[in-house]
């Protein structure tokens, strides 16, 4: 508020505070807060509650505050007797794949995003219409595609064999290491299961979302620096290392850790392209939520672990969302 | 070879990685048989009719799909409008509360909300009918028209907004003749958003629905075990073909380089 719009008058003001408070009328608001208590809040109360709550055999549950849950999470439910790390080993792959998925996904996205800007409206509204439909296509339908693509009988695997890669490779040698990565039979090169289709999957998912969230701080990119650089000599790749990449560091930073937290929650692609053993939480929380585990505290347990390192990575990459627009 | 041309190229094969598995599923329709051979074997248009006519699990999971699309999208921008409103009319601490909880849902991964709105939907006798399923994608979705919204919001000169109170006008008036209308495209494009991401989500669904019923992204997930058949690969032609129309139409009538945020004065 300005100096000048304080003194006067101020009995006016004390005389209409409705007209002084614009917005909703209070029982409006009253109701909107109630239905986001009920339908955003209220379930994550919910999961954290029943997280602490007792199995009973044949899918019920009732209400408890046992730590069992999460004792079988951390160290296994027969400890101290023995040790089991099973579900910490899924929080592994979970963190694993979400890290090395937005990691490919924003290093691949961030010369498309940096061209796009460069290009004209037109063009640029085109591929945001690409880039969408394929942001929003739901996961089953990427891995179906994957599944094909990757597959022996039609995928790549037969264009290796076909195009005569597959005997090259053979010839050259690798064929002993793609076995001991798991890519290859005796005969041919294989890609389901892998970490390595899994990981295709999960970087074509986030891909298009990378693109989108680099696309704003590129496009608001102040061109004069650039244009500066350049006509100081400055070829157009030393250009991007010193001008560009320093500008939208952070918001390569924030990408990242967004892509990671959405990765967090994929289910299918891991569940189709990964062998058992590689599995991650979201396979185990859906089994025992929805699946044969039938055990509804303890896939909320799951939940409420799964819910605080994606609630730490979010808020990190909002803390650096406010930094980067205070530096703007 | 320029800097331009090798983004060019760059973008071209981008381009191509990202239609490749689309081009492959939407060919596997076509296939005669059961499996997703490619190229397809024997081919046939058969799998459209089972799909959109003949089998009768697909018929009605495409109608939950639609259904459970078009009246989350309508609550989510319901949802979304007064939180953007009072957001942009009064910046307190209850407007802030206000839309980060409105977003929430989306911001967090959906197998944790998923397994929540189970647990709520239960308790309140309502896990597995279709209304719940619609409100649950309303609130998951919420934080999309809020967001084109509050952009939307943005845009209004506050000028006129004075000029209408001080000619008198109360806030419903000015909210009638002014932020309704400037701010309609951008409701539209929130809508639509929360459209496409409803019809093709399917964690949520799978845990508020209790397999009483399924949209067809869930139907496929279901039917993962048994692996992907050519009538499913019918299913991406349509929502691919969906997705592209309704963005193409927002591309067309909306601003979407403003609405992913680049800067129009740049």
């Amino acid at each position: 508020m300005s100096l000048a719009s304080v003194d006067p008058l101020p009995s006016e003001a004390e005389a209409a505070p409705a007209r002084a408070a614009p917005g909703l009328p209070r029982p409006a608001l009253a109701l909107l807060s109630g239905v986001l208590l009920v339908l955003a809040v209220a379930p994550f109360v919910l999961v954290f509650v029943i997280s602490f709550g007792q199995n009973e055999d044949g899918a019920a549950w009732h209400w408890a505050l046992v730590l069992e849950n999460y004792q079988r999470f951390f160290v296994g439910l027969d400890y101290p007797d023995t040790f089991s790390t099973l579900y910490l080993e899924r929080l592994w792959n979970s963190f694993l794949y979400s890290v090395l998925g937005a990691l490919i996904a924003v290093a691949l996205a961030f010369p498309f995003a940096y061209a796009l800007t460069r290009r004209s409206r037109a063009t640029q509204t085109l591929w945001l219409v690409l880039l969408l439909s394929a942001l929003s296509l739901s996961e089953v339908f990427v891995v179906m595609g994957w599944d094909i693509l990757l597959s022996n009988k039609s995928g790549l695997p037969m264009v290796f064999r076909e195009t005569g890669l597959t005997q090259w490779l053979k010839d050259v040698g690798a064929f002993p290491i793609l076995r001991e990565w798991g890519l290859a039979t005796p005969r041919n090169v294989r890609f389901k299961p892998s970490v390595f289709a899994t990981l295709v999957s999960l970087t074509y998912i986030v891909w298009p979302y990378a693109v989108i969230l680099l696309y704003a701080p590129l496009s608001r990119l102040d061109r004069s620096q650039i244009e500066a650089a350049r006509t100081m000599g400055a070829g157009p790749f030393t250009v991007v290392r010193t001008v560009v990449v320093p500008a939208v560091r952070l918001p390569l930073i924030g990408a990242t850790l967004l892509l990671f937290v959405y990765l967090l929650g994929v289910l299918v692609s891991v569940t189709v392209f990964a062998a058992p053993p590689e599995h991650t939480l979201t396979v185990s929380i859906a089994d025992a939520v929805r699946g044969s585990a039938l055990n509804a505290p303890f896939g909320a347990a799951q939940s409420v672990v799964l819910l605080v390192v994606a609630s730490v990575f979010l808020l990190a990459s909002l803390w650096l969302t406010r930094r980067a627009e205070a530096t703007r | 070879m320029t800097a331009r041309g090798l983004g060019s190229l760059w973008m071209a094969f981008c381009g191509l990685v990202l239609i490749g598995p689309i081009a492959v599923v939407s060919a596997a329709a076509l296939n005669g048989g059961r499996t997703m051979a490619f190229p397809p074997e024997d081919p046939t248009l058969a799998r459209f009719g089972d799909f959109f006519l003949h089998e009768p699990v697909w018929v009605r999971a495409l109608s939950h799909s639609v259904t459970i699309a078009v009246g989350s999208a309508l609550i989510a921008t319901l949802i979304a409008w007064p939180v953007a409103y009072q957001l942009w009319r009064r910046e307190s601490a209850l407007s802030r509360a206000l839309a980060s909880l409105a977003a929430l849902p989306f911001a967090l991964p959906p197998i944790v909300f998923g397994v929540g709105l189970g647990f709520l939907w239960a308790f309140t006798g309502a896990l597995g009918s279709v209304w719940a399923g619609v409100l649950s994608h309303a609130m998951l979705f919420a934080a999309l028209p809020l967001t084109t919204i509050s952009i939307g919001l943005q845009a209004i000169d506050r000028a006129h907004l004075e000029a209408a109170a001080t000619m008198g006008a109360s806030e419903a008036t000015a909210f009638r003749t002014i932020v309704l209308p400037q701010t309609l495209p951008y409701t539209l494009s929130g809508f639509l958003f929360a459209l496409i991401l409803s019809f093709n989500e399917f964690v949520v669904i799978f845990f508020v629905s209790a397999a009483s019923y399924a949209t067809v992204t869930l139907q496929i997930f279901n039917s993962l075990r048994n692996g992907f058949t050519p009538t499913m690969a019918v299913a991406a032609i349509l929502f691919i073909v969906v997705s592209l129309v309704v963005f193409g139409l927002i591309g067309r009538f909306g601003n979407l380089p403003r609405l992913m945020g680049a800067d129009d004065s740049r």
